[in-house]
């Protein structure tokens, strides 16, 4: 009996693998690999999950399944560098908002967790040539550990491509926001503010003391230290094996906030900003320090800067060699809409190829998983869409997407079933009043 | 004292006031026409020259086109037309001209909050009121090719505020944004907003406490409206019996700020732009207009029109959408980025709008989402942002596209309005350039150094305020009641370049 039910798993086990080992090569389309010339009238072989080879001209075994995409044109997917998706499902409604834990040292969180497999909001993204999300929770000042997610799976743990990619912590405001809804007073703001650097750098020190204790204990060489699951989570971040992502976004912050990494020896530091982050280019760049450029559709910060002083941030920081991302302000339900960051960037001075690394491969990179994803490459996962042109344009349009060499069914979009549905509504009757 | 251009002199005004009071007279080099920027010239006659011209009108789409304005007004539009003497020339081969964009749904250059938001119906007030001229957003718009904007009031009420339609003309007092040939009109909300579901009377997190207003349903939203027009039809016949008998021994009716504007919609004179979301509500508000013998001149949002579109079109309303926003509350869930194409093809005159003083520097590129989205015709997909929007606001007469005799607003962009990679160049309205992208890059350099100026000059005045201070013998320093704080806001130095 259990001999036979292991023979069954083991032949389910091969069924699913060779199901999901299926060879098949996309023929006939331009193929954009990212970091590398464009290959017209190209060819990519795909093997299960992966990208096996791609060239001009490849041999291809007759049985193999081939996708005509001949006049497409083929885009690794984007890659969301800094997005609440599956977290949050509909911002208004509290129960669906799993975003921002309460209190101060939240960094024992880890974001995949929470992550909602069949979140409404994935499709469309994908839709939008969107497949993959850097996740990160954003509550208090160390806000926890984010996770690379993948946006097709059957739960989170199936869809957690790396787990505790950053560490996040949100440098605290200096400075009041000058909102005309903010009903605190200067003196309160000033009490938060104290008590949140203060949580920020004794932290940070009480974390590595504990580490520090802990690894003494373990060789004998201290008294025992009790588990601390929240200082735990520092560990990482503290020997330098996981990048520190570090919000922070007017000038006053973003300097104080590099001042206090160097203090903090962070070895690994990515800066999650806004247009500020422009005018440390230079510093940025010596110091390599990776920016994340949160959205660049977005008004500027001040009256007196120039009209386009967010469009052109990217440009800025790219001309003085900082490696960048561009984010899209965490708008996850309009996640597709990334690549237009990228493009109004590339209006402003940005190279178009650079534009289009900063929402691939420049992404994968600055979280460390360019062996993985960002660009077509072999043995990376096959994780790609074809569209009519070039993406960075709105008219162009995604007309098929696969995640790790599964094709995804865009007209399960609900977006697009409702669409499909009510435009070929008949035309109504008249209306029967029914009177008052 | 730089002022044109740069749209920067809203850092340089206080400034110069802060100098003008602390120094008392030290600052007598200040300009106090810094507080405005000068009107740009009309030419008397000028002619763009070889660009490929959107007509957003029968013409369509002209190739290698000239377009000719006289005094402010378009004269004519057409290959090779001949230069007048006189007239000033914009070499614009390669480029694209399109009409000004117009922004359906605006709440830019409102002073302070956008809603009355005490009672379920504030017909009585004006957005007109309280327009602010200075705002930088109005700038930041015209860098976008926005010409004429909707300033709605908000939608906290189920009848709100009057709107003021208006034209970015940058630098001028604030009655003169005003496009005065617009027909009056007013905000209607339905939904969660005048329900208040996401605001006063919930006491979760993030949610301010208050009292609880009604209505707290869709079907209290209905009858708050009936109610109101039952009583404007009232007021109406009131003042007729009024007019009609003016000698009758009677009290004469007693003048009602917010029924009038009521009977103004009752009569026709009034456009009626309604803040919606669900089918259902769409349904109730035309069925309530149907039965007071009104038209709701546009469904603001609107992001279930595609389930109704034939009741709106058959109606005559106009729908004012959204490109693609959804999910931020339970009302949008069935927002699809499909809407307008859906609108569109059943008829429907269409619009994308911003709401958002960021998306109306951009509206040409929302336009291109309904060629994403179902494949609208790029030509008939830039009316979405132009004629569309003329047409909803009662003032396509006059702008929303290029043909002779309408007013001169139009756009200069470095290529294809609806491609991404194209930045506008110029903006033109009345015949006027109100921005010009290499007049602001210009001026950039003068403008930082002018702010260096004024911030090195702050800094002075405080230091010799302090040193004085310092000088003074310590028994009159504690006569001072209150000692006085920086005379600089902080903001104000961190961000200066």
């Amino acid at each position: 009996m259990n001999r036979y039910r292991v023979a069954l798993i083991a032949t389910g086990l091969l069924l699913a693998a060779s199901l999901s080992a299926e060879s098949f090569a996309i023929v006939g389309a331009t193929l954009h690999p990212i970091g590398g010339p464009d290959i017209p009238n190209g060819v990519l072989i795909v093997d299960g999950e992966r990208i096996r080879q791609l060239g001009a001209t490849l041999a291809l075994d007759p049985a193999m399944k081939r996708i005509d995409a001949t006049g497409g044109h083929v885009y690794p997917g984007f890659i969301q560098p800094h997005s609440t998706l599956g977290l949050i499902e509909i911002g208004a409604v509290r129960g669906t908002v799993d975003t921002t834990e309460t209190g101060t040292v939240n960094a024992n969180l880890r974001a995949e967790t929470a992550f909602n497999a069949d979140s409404q909001l994935l499709l469309p993204a994908m839709a939008g040539g969107v497949l993959t999300a850097h996740v990160a929770a954003t509550g208090g000042v160390y806000n926890g550990g984010s996770a690379l997610m993948k946006l097709r799976g059957w739960n989170w743990q199936d869809m957690t491509l790396r787990s505790g990619v950053g560490f996040f912590l949100t440098y605290p405001r200096i400075t009041k926001p000058d909102s005309p809804f903010s009903r605190q007073s200067d003196e309160d703001f000033s009490k938060e503010k104290d008590a949140a650097l203060r949580a920020l750098k004794e932290t940070w020190l009480a974390a590595d003391a504990y580490r520090k204790a802990r690894q003494a204990a373990a060789q004998g060489a201290g008294p025992k230290v009790e588990i601390d699951s929240v200082l735990e989570a520092f560990t990482p971040a503290l020997s330098g094996s996981v990048a520190v992502f570090l919000r922070a976004e007017s000038r006053p912050q973003i300097a104080a906030a590099l001042d206090w990494a160097k203090e903090a020896k962070i070895s690994r530091l990515v800066l999650v900003s806004g247009p500020d982050a422009a005018h440390f280019a230079a510093r940025l760049a010596r110091e390599n320090v990776a920016v994340i450029l949160d959205g660049v559709l977005a008004l500027p910060t001040r009256a007196w800067d120039s009209y386009d002083s967010v469009y052109a941030a990217a440009a800025q920081l790219h001309a003085a060699g900082v490696r960048l991302a561009i984010g899209d302000g965490d708008d996850p339900s309009n996640a597709r809409n990334l690549p237009f960051h990228a493009a109004m960037a590339a209006a402003f001075g940005l190279p178009p190829e650079a534009a289009l690394r900063a929402i691939t491969l420049s992404v994968a990179e600055i979280l460390g998983v360019d062996s993985e994803l960002g660009s077509l490459a072999p043995a990376k996962r096959a994780t790609f869409f074809v569209a009519t042109g070039d993406p960075l344009d709105i008219r162009t349009k995604i007309e098929r997407v696969w995640v790790d060499g599964e094709e995804i069914d865009l007209k399960a979009d609900r977006q697009w079933q409702l669409y499909e549905r009510y435009d070929h509504r008949p035309k109504p009757g008249s209306y029967a009043a029914h009177g008052h | 004292v730089i002022r044109q251009g740069s749209g920067n002199h809203r850092f340089a005004a206080p400034l110069v006031a802060l100098v003008c009071c602390g120094l008392a007279g030290q600052a007598s080099g200040a300009d106090p026409s810094a507080w405005a920027d000068p009107v740009p010239a009309a030419p008397k006659v000028l002619l763009v020259r070889g660009a490929t011209i959107w007509t957003s009108a029968s013409a369509g789409i002209l190739e290698n086109s000239d377009l000719l304005v006289r005094d402010g007004k378009i004269a004519a539009i057409g290959p090779a037309l001949e230069a007048p003497t006189g007239a000033v020339l914009i070499d614009a081969r390669g480029k694209h001209v399109t009409p000004g964009i117009i922004d359906a749904h605006s709440h830019t250059a409102i002073t302070g909050n956008v809603n009355e938001s005490t009672n379920i119906v504030t017909a009585e007030v004006r957005i007109a009121d309280v327009l602010d001229a200075e705002d930088i957003n109005l700038y930041r718009e015209l860098a976008g090719g926005l010409t004429a904007a909707n300033v709605l009031h908000g939608s906290a009420n189920a009848i709100g505020g009057q709107n003021a339609v208006i034209k970015l003309r940058w630098g001028v007092p604030a009655d003169q944004l005003v496009f005065k040939e617009a027909p009056a009109g007013i905000k209607f909300a339905l939904g969660e907003n005048p329900k208040q579901s996401n605001f006063q009377g919930q006491q979760g997190q993030g949610q301010r406490p208050g009292p609880r207003r009604y209505p707290q349903t869709r079907m209290g939203i209905e009858q708050a409206i009936r109610e109101r027009f039952l009583a404007a039809q009232d007021y109406r016949r009131a003042w007729e019996e009024q007019r009609k008998n003016p000698k009758s021994s009677r009290v004469p009716p007693k003048r009602d700020l917010q029924l009038e504007a009521l009977v103004e919609i009752l009569d026709g004179k009034r456009l009626v732009h309604a803040h919606s979301y669900r089918a259902d509500e769409i349904l109730m508000l035309l069925r309530l207009a149907d039965e007071f013998g009104f038209r709701v001149a546009t469904f603001q949002h609107v992001l279930e029109g595609y389930k109704v579109a034939d009741e709106i079109a058959a109606h005559g309303s106009g729908a004012s959408s959204f490109s693609d926003w959804w999910a931020y509350k339970y009302e949008v869930i069935d927002g699809i980025p499909y809407n307008g194409t859906i609108l569109w093809r059943r008829g429907v005159v269409t619009t994308f709008n911003s709401d958002s003083d960021e998306l109306a520097r951009r509206l040409n590129l929302e336009a291109a989402k309904a060629v994403r989205y179902g494949g609208v015709p790029e030509a008939e997909a830039l009316k979405f942002v132009t004629i569309n929007s003329a047409k909803q606001l009662g003032i396509d007469s006059r702008v929303g596209s290029l043909e002779a005799g309408k007013d001169a607003d139009f756009v200069v962009w470095s290529g294809h309005p609806l491609s991404t990679l194209s930045v506008c160049e110029q903006t033109w309205i009345d015949g006027r350039k109100y921005f010009d992208r290499a007049a602001d890059l210009a001026n950039r350099a003068a403008l930082d150094e002018e702010r260096r100026q004024l911030i090195e000059k702050v800094r002075q005045a405080k230091k010799k305020k302090d040193d004085d201070k310092s000088k003074a013998k310590p028994e009159d320093r504690d006569k001072e009641p209150h000692p006085p704080s920086s005379t600089v806001s902080t903001s104000g130095v961190e961000g200066a370049r």
